[in-house]
């Protein structure tokens, strides 16, 4: 060969060259088990627990919430399993296939169920409802046609019935999907997962570690098109427990109907207790429309309402009490011994302190009248007169201790505090010093004073059973609760109580025209001047604008002698007490006997 | 001795046991991925298997250095079958890569690696230069390097033109480029790249994109780049056992008997089972190099290389691919991976690498 010597050297050149190659194939396939190294053995767990992820679906059973009875075990909240069909869009091939079969078991129109599923391919992985709640028949037919229909899944979820739905929303609450701001709060051992419903407000939110129950699992491995291979682990779900109330389902109805379409607020509690037995705010809401996502008109309308329908007005509405107040100076005035029953105290129609004039509500006066004579005929001037004498430390240290102020305790949350004015609060509050008038106006319920129907009703309750201040409650399992008991004794007790009996009974009675003859009722109204110093001179207060009207006021306990339930009611511009809630109230005690299933004649006898 | 001795005594078993260690390995795998779908495959494969060990004998009994006159030919068919397939090529999605002749369906691209390989040695056979390829030198490879590779860029298939260019590049930088030559080369390289960049089709664009970021996509185009390192990172030290992958038997991993096979390989028999199927194949790349160093000619020691560049390139990318470092383009792995072109395509090379081992001590 011609090219011996240089064709040798060439040939050294290029076995030295691939040295470089050799080297090469070396490097590259170091990076690969250098990389194999991390993923397999540094990072093997967790791309093993990937793995699982990626074939073990793991789906959560709802449990069944508990049911929500009223205290004669009558449903209120009823909970049961409902069946949705679920629809993983990607899974889908044939629209018209699918949503034809499922338009025959469904009964629907095909092109709607065509529509959604195309709608929802969008998100091809995300999957959506086809069809919420169907019935069992509808679920058993698409449960045996499921291999024919790809993509399609039966899903079971709790629905909430509410059977009387307007008739106690505000103490049984609602229920609605879980917000992200209370996700991120949570711990995840609390097994809230994002679209579980969880109770909102009333009973349901206050008793939603009872209700709720535990979530069951179900784990099965799936292959890549989302194919249930088989079930690995289930972990059957706990249904949540009852939770049982002290409110009477009756009452409750009737109360609802008494205040019809009217704000305001019923409650009925037995007085010796603390068990509220009925709890009405009016208007009510459909608590079932918080249960799926609504659209936003809906809920602005809802907000919006200027009537605040989702406000329970008989824990968060805060009024003055009016003449109501009269019976807590009462009170307070006999059993620190200011006054005997038998004295008598003139009325001129007005009451006179410094340059002040205060009138009675009765221009031409009362005479010269006694403590239950006053209740009666709710003589302004007579409270003027023990308001300036107790003077405004004594009411208000007694309206505290008696419970007005704070909350009363009762188990629902947000309840308003109300207000007992004292002269420490004015000074802080407005920076003036507390005037001797104040007092007078505070005795006969219209000063500063704030108090809320069920403070009302706890108050109340705790003058007409004797002094014994007790925990209003609406759960059945809350233990009674006794909070002060100032003892009135018996004589001062009975005073009162002919007093707020006459309200009703006496032919000059403010409250006389709700008397029933077949039941005795104690009580007393109670008149709010929504707009101060403005005096009607029309002959009808219901010619005056709504805004502008009196909110009336009454409470009243039946049998008198030892009252087994004290109702409080209020009607927000309703005009004066007696005319406008005074009926509520009678006919709240009037369902109560009847529920009782006592007869005419008993229900006299009892009231004897 | 006899002649069958004499024969047999050359041959480099030792390469040939490893390959079939990988195939064994390969056919095991196979097993596992399709035996619940579709059985049929593995069974194609013993086929493949026997078709490939034919070809193998017929590549290794006829003395390579005919190539050095077939080369011109070869280059003449590859150029025809490339650009057949614009002709009468199927097209599936998207990109034609397949004619069909009669009952076979062949892929042209294929072939044009083992017909480049070939070439390649026959240029550096004939065109040797003392100082190495200069500027002016280069022209002509260049094009006839372009010719396929553009040709495969077109049906697209960008991953295997890219392995026909580079396993040309590797061979020309053994045959020795001038240095001058090489860094102006190097430094017109890194400044059209942002060109090359361009002229990708949107789905490549995606894939290199999904490489980068894969939970950009999850489901989507970084689905396969995703379930693959699940597959491969899950299987942990010893694996979880012959059959026993997750991944693979619930079908997570798409096309794993084909460009997955290697996280069927990584899931099922872990670490332990990946680095001794990565052994092998240094082992079987090293010898091929070893037996081009030893070759007698020229043209013999740059088919050995050649051929160990295809295997390194086919091997690192597919597995890069599997373990995520580098995007999902379609290149299978050799002698493990199902398919019958490229079995055939990695028999010939055996084939070729045996004959010039054997053929050293001929002449």
């Amino acid at each position: 060969m011609d090219h011996n010597i240089p064709g040798q050297i060439l040939e050294e050149e290029l076995k030295g060259r691939a040295k470089y190659l050799t080297v090469f194939v070396i490097l590259l396939f170091s990076i690969l088990v250098l990389r194999l190294t991390n993923m397999q053995i540094l990072k093997g767990s967790y791309y093993e627990g990937l793995a699982r992820n990626n074939r073990v679906r793991v789906v959560n059973i709802p449990a069944q919430r508990g049911k929500i009875f009223d205290r004669n075990h009558e449903i209120l909240a009823d909970s049961r399993p409902a069946y949705n069909v679920m629809v993983i869009p990607e899974d889908i091939e044939k629209i018209s296939d699918v949503s034809q079969r499922l338009s025959i078991i469904l009964s629907r129109d095909q092109k709607e169920i065509a529509d959604k599923i195309r709608e929802a391919k969008s998100k091809p992985f995300n999957p959506v409802y086809i069809a919420r709640d169907i019935s069992f028949p509808q679920m058993a037919g698409i449960e045996s046609q499921l291999f024919s229909l790809p993509g399609i899944s039966i899903d079971t979820s709790n629905e909430r019935d509410y059977l009387s739905k307007e008739v106690a929303p505000h103490v049984i609450g609602f229920l609605g999907e879980i917000s992200r701001k209370q996700l991120s709060k949570l711990e995840p051992e609390d097994g809230y997962s994002p679209g579980d419903l969880i109770g909102k407000s009333g009973v349901e939110f206050i008793c939603e570690d009872i209700l709720r129950g535990v979530k069951g699992t179900r784990a099965f491995e799936v292959d890549a098109l989302g194919r249930k291979m088989r079930v690995i682990d289930e972990q059957p779900p706990v249904s949540g427990q009852d939770v049982v109330l002290t409110i009477d389902k009756r009452l409750q109805m009737i109360a609802r109907q008494s205040l019809g379409e009217r704000a305001g607020a019923v409650v009925a509690i037995n007085p010796f207790t603390g068990e509220i037995l009925a709890m009405v705010s009016s208007p009510a809401y459909d608590p079932t429309v918080f249960l799926t996502p609504m659209p936003a008109e809906v809920w602005n309308g809802i907000i919006g309402d200027p009537l605040h329908p989702l406000e329970n007005r008989a824990i968060r509405g805060q009024y003055s009490p009016g003449s109501m107040y009269k019976v807590i100076i009462a009170a307070l005035a006999m059993t620190s011994k200011f006054i005997t029953p038998t004295d008598k105290n003139f009325c001129p129609g007005k009451y006179t302190l410094g340059d002040s004039v205060f009138r009675c509500w009765r221009k031409e006066g009362h005479g010269s009248i006694g403590l239950v004579e006053a209740l009666t005929v709710s003589c302004d001037v007579y409270f003027y007169n023990l308001g300036e004498r107790l003077g405004i430390n004594r009411m208000s240290e007694f309206s505290t201790e008696l419970g007005l102020g704070r909350p009363t305790g009762i188990e629902l949350k947000d309840e308003a505090t109300g207000l007992v004015p004292t002269v420490e609060w004015k000074r802080r509050r407005f920076g003036q010093p507390w005037h001797k008038g104040e007092s007078v106006i505070t005795a006969i319920g219209q000063g500063f004073t704030l108090v809320t129907p069920l403070q009302v009703a706890k108050v109340m309750s705790g003058i007409v059973n004797g002094g014994k201040v007790l925990t209003p409650r609406i759960l059945a399992s809350t233990p009674q609760k006794l909070e002060t008991n100032f003892n009135i004794g018996a004589e001062e007790l009975d005073v009162i109580k002919r007093g707020l009996l006459s309200v009703v009974d006496n032919d000059r009675g403010t409250a006389r025209a709700i008397k029933d003859p077949m039941f005795s009722i104690g009580g007393k109204t109670g008149t709010v001047q929504v707009v101060r110093g403005l005096f009607s001179k029309l002959p009808d207060e219901a010619d005056l604008p709504y805004k502008m009207r009196d909110h009336a006021w009454f409470f009243g306990f039946s049998p008198v002698e030892n009252p087994e339930i004290l109702v409080v009611a209020i009607v927000e511009h309703g005009g004066h007490g007696a005319s406008i809630a005074a009926p509520v109230v009678r006919d709240v005690i009037k369902g109560y006997y009847y529920s009782k299933g006592l007869s005419d004649e008993q229900v006299r006898q009892d009231n004897q | 001795m006899s002649r069958y001795d004499k024969i047999t005594n050359n041959i480099d078993w030792g390469l040939l046991a490893t390959t079939m260690a990988i195939m064994a390995i390969g056919l095991l795998c196979i097993y596992s991925a399709v035996r619940v779908s579709h059985i049929s495959i593995f069974f194609k494969q013993f086929v493949w298997i026997g078709i490939g060990i034919v070809i193998m004998i017929i590549a290794f009994a006829v003395d390579y250095r005919v190539h050095l006159r077939l080369a011109w030919p070869l280059y003449g068919m590859m150029v025809l079958g490339l650009v057949l397939v614009f002709v009468i090529g199927r097209e599936i999605s998207g990109a034609r890569r397949w004619i069909s002749l009669g009952p076979l369906s062949v892929q042209p691209s294929e072939l044009a690696k083992i017909i480049m390989i070939i070439w390649m040695a026959y240029w550096g056979e004939k065109k040797d230069y003392f100082e190495g390829y200069g500027m002016k030198e280069l022209v002509l490879p260049a094009i006839f390097i372009f010719i396929p590779v553009g040709l495969i860029l077109a049906q697209p298939d960008l991953g295997t033109s890219g392995i026909v260019g580079m396993i040309a590049l590797i061979m020309l930088l053994l045959l020795g480029i001038k240095r001058s030559t090489f860094i102006t080369l190097s430094a017109l390289f890194i400044s059209i790249l942002p060109f090359g960049w361009l002229s990708l089709r949107d789905y490549q664009r995606n894939r290199i994109f999904t490489f980068l970021d894969p939970s950009r996509d999850p489901l989507g185009t970084g689905y396969h780049a995703t379930q693959s390192k699940i597959a491969v990172g899950s299987g942990g030290l010893w694996g979880k056992g012959f059959l026993e992958g997750t991944q693979t038997q619930l079908s997570f991993l798409p096309e794993h008997h084909t460009d997955f096979i290697f996280s069927v390989v990584a899931e099922e028999w872990g670490f332990a089972g990946s680095a001794l199927l990565v052994f092998l194949y240094i082992v079987l790349v090293t010898k091929i190099i070893q037996i081009g160093h030893k070759a007698k000619d020229r043209f013999g020691a740059m088919l050995c290389f050649g051929i160990a560049g295809y295997f390194t390139l086919h091997i690192f990318i597919n597995m890069s691919m599997a373990i995520g470092i580098f995007p999902v383009v379609g290149v299978p792995l050799p002698f493990v991976s199902y398919g019958g072109s490229f079995m055939f395509i990695n028999m010939i090379c055996i084939g070729l690498v045996l004959n010039v081992s054997w053929r050293r001590f001929i002449f």
